[in-house]
C-alpha cells in the first residue's frame, strides 16, 4: 500500500501491464510506469521517484473487526462479484511461474513474509513461521518479533524493544491449540519487564501497560517475487 | 511539334514506376511502424511469460509513444494508400485494404488499456460499516489505519481489481494487491 502523493501532486494509478507476475501501474497524470511491489517509477517522466509505503496489515476480517469497531469495509462492486474468486489463494498458487531461482533455499511458490529493515531484507518461510510463532530474530542489528494472530492466519511484525531494551516474548494460550474459536485467550508475555501484550503489539497489563511496540512493514509474498526484487535477501532458518 | 518519341515515353514509364515503388516502400514502412507500436509491447508484456529488463524497457518506451506514433504513421498510411490506389490492380488493392484494416486495429489498440478489460478498475469505491459487512470472519483483508480511520479491503476483491485509489483520513493512498 502506497501514498499517492509525489512532489505535492496526488496521482491516480491504473493497471498497465505485468512484469514477471508482478503488476505494472501507470499514473493518469504523467503516464509514468511504476512497479507495484517496489513502488518505484521505472519508466517515464517521474522515473526514479518512489512512492512512500503506508503501513498495512493482512488480517482475517474477524481479527480486524475485533480491533476496529468503527472500521469501514470496501463494498463489492455488484457488476464484478462473479469475477471475485473466493478461492483466490489456492488458485493463484496454481498459476505458472516465469522466473525461478534454482539453488536458493525455497521453491518459487513458497509463501514468505518479507521484511526490510536497516537496509537488509529477510524472508521468513510461512510454514516455519506459523509453526514457531512468535519468532524472535535479529536483522542487521534490529531485534524483530514476528507473530501469528490468534486466528492462525493474520500476522504482524514488530521491533522487539521495550523502553530501548531488547525484549523476548513467548506465547501464552489458555486453551488447546485445536480450539479454533475466536474467543480463545491469546497473550504474549515478555521476559524483560513481565508484561502481557496483545496481537496489536500493545501491553494490556503489567509494568509496560499502555505501551505499544514499533511496527515493521512486512509483505506476504511468493518466494520468486520477493527474491526477484530483493536480490540480497537472506532466508530465516531455525 | 512532333509526337513524343518512344524513348520519352519509356522515360515517363520508368519515372512512374520509380514513384510507385517509393510509395509502396513508404506505405509498407508506415504500416509496419503502426503495427509494431502496438504489437511489440503487447507481445513483450504478456502474462505468464518472462520479461527481461531490456525488452521490458523497450515495451514501455513504445507503449508510451504509441498513441501519438500510431496517429502519425496511421494517417500517413491512409494518404499513401490514396496515392497508390489508382496506380495498382485489383489484388494490390485488396492488399492495401487488408493493410489498412490492420493499421486501424493497431492504432485503436494502442489507445486501449486491455489489461483493464480483464481486470476492471473500481470507479467509485463504496464502503460499509464493519457491522454491516457480509464478509466471513475467516476472509482475508488488507487493512490500513490512518488517524482514527480504519479501512479493510477484502483480498478476494483486490486480487481481481488489483488497484484502488482511495483517500483515508485525507491521505491519498493506492491500495494494491
Amino acid at each position: 500500500m502506497w501514498t499517492r502523493t509525489v512532489s505535492g501532486r496526488a496521482l491516480h494509478f491504473y493497471l498497465a501491464g505485468i512484469n514477471n507476475q508482478n503488476f505494472l501501474m501507470r499514473d493518469e497524470e504523467t503516464g509514468t510506469w511504476w512497479q507495484q511491489i517496489t513502488g518505484k517509477a521505472i519508466y517515464g517522466p517521474l522515473q526514479g521517484a518512489a512512492l512512500e509505503l503506508v503501513l498495512s496489515d493482512e488480517l482475517t476480517f474477524g481479527e480486524w473487526r475485533s480491533e476496529s469497531p468503527a472500521g469501514q469495509v470496501l463494498s463489492p462492486i455488484a457488476k464484478y462479484t462473479k469475477e471475485y474468486d473466493p478461492n483466490w489463494e489456492p488458485d493463484v498458487a496454481k498459476l505458472p511461474v516465469v522466473i525461478s531461482f534454482p539453488g536458493t533455499e525455497l521453491k518459487s511458490r513458497d509463501v514468505v513474509i518479507g521484511v526490510t529493515i536497516n537496509g537488509a531484507a529477510r524472508a521468513y518461510p510461512w510454514e516455519t513461521f506459523a509453526k514457531q510463532s512468535p519468532v524472535l530474530d535479529r536483522v542487521n542489528g534490529a531485534p524483530l518479533l514476528l507473530v501469528l494472530g490468534p486466528d492462525g492466519k493474520s500476522f504482524r511484525v514488530f521491533v522487539s524493544r521495550v523502553d530501548g531494551r531488547d525484549a523476548e516474548f513467548f506465547l501464552q494460550t489458555n486453551s488447546s491449540p485445536d480450539d479454533k474459536s475466536e474467543n480463545k485467550t491469546w497473550t504474549l508475555l515478555d521476559t524483560l519487564i513481565d508484561s502481557q501484550w496483545n496481537f496489536q503489539g500493545c501491553a494490556t497489563s503489567g509494568p509496560a501497560q499502555g505501551k505499544c511496540l514499533d511496527r515493521v512493514p512486512a509483505l506476504k509474498d511468493y518466494w520468486f517475487d520477493w527474491r526477484n526484487y530483493h536480490v540480497d535477501t537472506t532466508v530465516y532458518k531455525h | 511539334m512532333s509526337a513524343p518519341s518512344a524513348n520519352q515515353e519509356a522515360v515517363h514509364r520508368t519515372d512512374r514506376a520509380r514513384t510507385s515503388l517509393w510509395l509502396w516502400i513508404l506505405f509498407s514502412a508506415c504500416a509496419f511502424a503502426t503495427v509494431a507500436l502496438f504489437f511489440i509491447p503487447a507481445f513483450i508484456i504478456r502474462p505468464f511469460r518472462y520479461q527481461a529488463p531490456r525488452p521490458l524497457l523497450l515495451a514501455m518506451a513504445l507503449r508510451q509513444r504509441a498513441p501519438l506514433g500510431t496517429l502519425i504513421t496511421g494517417v500517413a498510411c491512409f494518404f499513401l494508400a490514396f496515392a497508390l490506389w489508382k496506380t495498382v490492380g485489383r489484388w494490390r488493392k485488396v492488399l492495401i485494404v487488408f493493410a489498412l484494416l490492420i493499421v486501424t486495429f493497431s492504432a485503436v489498440m494502442a489507445r486501449q488499456n486491455y489489461f483493464e478489460w480483464m481486470f476492471h478498475p473500481i470507479a467509485g469505491p463504496q464502503f460499509v460499516a464493519q457491522s454491516e459487512s457480509k464478509l466471513d470472519a475467516k476472509e482475508m483483508i488488507l487493512a490500513v489505519r490512518l488517524g482514527n480511520n480504519a479501512r479493510a479491503y477484502p483480498i478476494s476483491q483486490m486480487a481481481y481489481h488489483h488497484i484502488l485509489n482511495d483517500v483515508v483520513a485525507g491521505v491519498p493512498i493506492a491500495v494494491t494487491y
